[in-house]
């Protein structure tokens, strides 16, 4: 019998349900809600070997001699990529839209962490990396799409040094810094692409800290789900395929755009709230996500971190091995020990679960709420009972 | 003919919701003789447990974790599946016999699957109990 669904439980809707169809026809083994983390690692791949295609061709100048039949800056060159280069709008589009699918991506990660229950007390570093990576990733998106050098990049130059422009004190630097000089000139560019293509190699170093607290991450999807992701991808090239624009004209002030929903949307807060509305909400909405692991808003007990039997501990090295939060360190054993290494919990890393209760073959480790002893007898007295 | 033993279930609290299934002896109310312990993760679990429970009198022991990829400490499920099966330290001593023990890997909503393997494997053991007093 199909069970009643809960309440008011979005989740169970959500995830449970699909999650439930999913591995009925695929096995848990490929179901993409299990990867969650993986996916936008491997679009990342995606886009890195995509964007080193680009990258071979593109000339980040906005030289404006108009008119001139072969003028060379920015725009001709992703023309060239896109109608000269054999399958250059296939690598474009498709950079464009892994970008996009990053974005989906990240966003499902971060609901699903969020209804899990997957992002606070001993995991509050992988939220806050989490949020710091979301916010790298949509700003080396929007720098894509300065990088094109048509009228919407114009107008999103303008736009963003207006924002700039409107931050007390250090406004002006910024802007000086973003457009590389007091206007748009030739270094403006460069200045782009050193940001895109900079900011995507620190997306490791950051990952690297997203990563740091857990043992095995979860970083690769199975390569079934890759080539599915892929030919998602293909087919989104293949409907959707990018449409020609104009070149930028510093002469000229475009005053409309299409926009990317994905990546723009902060462009649309800024021309309907203004620059300072603009901030405003930024900043709101960053406080928010980083405000949501803080303890007090779920009334939960502190963690009872594992504790070591200082006397029964070997030094075997099973359980900080198989902890999954690092949080177990072997140190040199006291002196007058017969073994040589000690296991020690890192308080604040422990999650409480235990696997190093099921990896320990000495009963040397013990959760203070449920000790080994206290299960044996249980299970005695439950075979007991009659 | 011998006494009917009990099934021991050793559960993760966040596998299957077994919590409306079970009276306040911790046994399976719809499966009389399956009895249930609850750890906060699967990977708590240890092989030495499930051999004391076959050494203190039980008929066989259900391990339930959740679905192999989606354990909220991570890889709790995976590594007790490990040590099951003898891939990882520490393994499940080769005496106890390998029939007399279930893995289950259910996701919160999987219920009905619970009660309905339990109860297979119940009697499943049941017959064995039958079957090896016969013999010896």
């Amino acid at each position: 019998m199909q069970e009643k669904m809960e309440k008011s439980n979005i989740f169970h809707t959500l995830f449970l349900e699909p999650e439930k169809l999913i591995n009925k026809v695929v096995t848990s083994k490929y179901n993409p809600l299990y990867y969650h983390g993986a996916l936008p690692q491997f679009i990342m791949y995606v886009l890195f070997l995509s964007g080193l295609l680009l990258f071979a061709y593109y000339v980040p100048t906005v030289d404006n001699a108009y008119f001139s039949k072969n003028l060379i800056n920015a725009f001709t060159s992703v023309d060239y990529i896109t109608n000269t280069i054999p399958f250059g709008a296939v690598v474009r589009a498709m950079h464009r839209y892994a970008g996009d699918a990053m974005v989906i991506a990240i966003l499902l990660h971060m609901v699903r962490v969020w209804f899990t229950d997957r992002f606070r007390q001993y995991r509050w570093v992988q939220w806050l990396s989490g949020v710091v990576l979301l916010l790298m990733v949509m700003f080396i998106g929007q720098t894509g799409y300065y990088l094109i050098w048509d009228e919407r990049s114009l107008l999103l130059t303008r736009m963003t040094v207006s924002a700039f422009e409107a931050v007390p004190v250090i406004g002006e630097p910024l802007k000086h810094w973003f457009l590389n000089g007091r206007n748009i000139t030739n270094l403006t560019l460069s200045n782009y692409l050193f940001i895109h293509i900079g900011l995507s190699f620190s997306l490791l170093f950051a990952l690297w800290i997203h990563y740091v607290r857990m043992t095995r991450p979860v970083i690769t999807p199975p390569p079934a789900l890759n080539y599915l992701l892929v030919a998602l991808i293909l087919v989104a090239v293949y409907l959707f395929p990018i449409t020609e624009t104009k070149m930028a004209d510093l002469n000229l002030q475009p005053t409309n755009m299409e926009i990317d929903w994905f990546f723009l949307w902060p462009y649309w807060v800024l021309s309907s709230a203004g620059a300072g509305g603009y901030w405003f909400w930024i900043t709101v909405l960053l406080a928010v996500l980083c405000l949501i692991p803080l303890p007090m808003f779920y009334g939960s007990k502190a963690v009872e971190a594992a504790e070591v039997v200082t006397n029964k501990c070997t030094g075997c090295r099973l359980c900080s091995l198989d902890c999954p939060y690092q949080a177990i360190e072997m140190v040199p054993a006291p002196a007058g020990s017969r073994f040589k290494l000690l296991a020690t919990v890192k308080a604040y890393r422990c999650s409480g679960c235990g696997v190093c209760v099921g990896a320990c073959a000495f009963d040397a480790i013990d959760l203070p709420d449920l000790p080994d002893a206290q299960v044996n007898l249980k299970i005695k007295e439950l075979l007991e009972a009659k | 003919m011998a006494e009917e033993r009990t099934v021991i279930t050793l559960i993760c609290e966040r596998a299957a919701d077994i919590n409306n299934l079970i009276n306040d002896k911790d046994e399976v109310t719809d499966a009389p003789g399956v009895k249930v312990l609850k750890f906060p993760c699967s990977g708590m679990i240890q092989p030495l447990m499930v051999e004391q429970a076959m050494k203190a009198g039980a008929a066989g022991v259900i391990v339930c974790g959740c679905q192999i990829g989606d354990c909220y400490y991570r890889e709790g499920n995976k590594m007790i599946r490990e040590r099951l099966l003898g891939e990882r330290p520490p393994g499940l001593k080769k005496t106890v016999d390998r029939k007399r023990v279930l893995a289950l890997w259910l996701s919160k909503p999987q219920k009905d699957r619970f009660l309905s393997e339990a109860k297979e494997f119940l009697s499943v053991v049941r017959r064995l109990d039958i079957e090896e007093s016969k013999k010896g």
